[in-house]
């Protein structure tokens, strides 16, 4: 597969299968992250796609600063807000929740559910409830959530793939969990 | 389990659970994603066009490379297909026979005229801005996929 960095370091010398090591790796962390922000599976596609397409058009200005990891997060980050910006006015949260959402977030069947057929699929739907649930916060909040409950990402990276300080990101990080955990309890 | 950050860290309400468990589900690349994202960047790398399409412009001439054509033809193939709504272009790349647009569409779509609208506006829509030596365009259909 190579080191992210060496293939790199190829692509920009030219060597395009180099290239193509990197989007067979990196294609499904971009679409994850793509899916988490945008919240649907067609607008992620495109994302994704844009998104590599930015990449190959900015590989001979990468520096090797960042690790490539971190330079595609930022690409793919970045992509999916012009997505999202780009978007007509769409249904709201609460309406998206009427039709289903409420009840379904009953943390004492959340103990019980893991073992039955029957559990996994409130499971499921509850899971469901969440990700709308965090498709309806606002996407400045939505983005470094994603990075840091979904990716994993740490405070250090996550402030450098947003280009904002590590204190003003856990502020902002704060402020998304109050607004979701809020958005969590009018489930009940 | 107490995160030990603030005292009012919402990561410490029992709900945060249910965070936790999405964030355990895995996400399925969707089939052919990697393939279509190669052949929108082989498009870009502009191997197929020995000399850039001259465009008559302003008593000049106009030299716009494969690459850029691509890239024209990617932005407005998805504007154009935004406004068809249930219709979403996965991929645009250059061969010898031309522009390939791949395609997806919401189920409940009549697939076959999407995609010859899509064609068709697409084709008007690059000869307004690159002239007769505008390629000649392909649409597929790739996926159908739900609401």
């Amino acid at each position: 597969m190579g080191d992210p960095a060496e293939l790199v370091g190829k692509a920009v010398d030219g060597d395009p299968a180099a290239f193509d090591a990197l989007v067979r790796t990196h294609t499904p962390q971009m679409y994850r992250v793509a899916l988490r922000i945008t919240g649907t599976a067609a607008e992620a596609e495109d994302v994704v796609q844009e998104a590599w397409l930015a990449a190959w058009r900015s590989l001979a200005g990468f520096r090797h600063e960042s690790a490539v990891s971190t330079w595609l997060y930022r690409v793919v980050t970045n992509a999916a807000l012009a997505q999202v910006r780009r978007r007509k006015p769409t249904v709201s949260l609460d309406a998206a929740l009427s039709s289903g959402g409420r009840e379904l977030l009953d943390t004492s069947v959340l103990a019980d559910n893991r073992a039955n057929p029957e559990g996994q699929v409130v499971r499921a739907e509850q899971v469901d409830a969440v990700l709308r649930a965090i498709a309806g916060l606002d996407v400045a909040q939505r983005v470094p959530l994603v990075l840091r409950e979904f990716e994993g990402l740490g405070y250090e990276e996550i402030a450098e793939v947003l280009e904002v300080s590590v204190p003003a990101l856990r502020s902002r990080l704060h402020r998304a969990r109050v607004a979701l955990l809020a958005k969590l309890r009018e489930l009940r | 389990m107490t995160t030990g950050e603030r005292p009012d860290d919402p990561r410490d309400d029992p709900r945060w659970d249910l965070v936790r468990a999405a964030a355990r589900t895995t996400v399925s690349t969707p089939p052919g994603l990697i393939n279509r994202v190669l052949q929108s960047v082989q498009g870009l790398r502009g191997q197929l066009l020995s000399t850039p399409i001259d465009i008559p412009f302003e008593g000049g001439r106009l030299r716009v490379s494969e690459r850029v054509v691509v890239l024209i033809a990617r932005r407005l193939g998805a504007e154009l297909a935004h406004e068809l709504d249930g219709v979403h272009v996965s991929a645009v790349a250059l061969d010898a026979d031309g522009l390939q647009v791949l395609i997806t569409v919401r189920y409940g779509v009549a697939a076959d005229e999407a995609a010859a609208l899509l064609r068709t506006r697409l084709r008007e829509g690059l000869g307004d801005q690159l002239g007769t030596p505008a390629p000649p365009v392909h649409v597929h259909i790739v996926d159908v996929h739900p609401n």
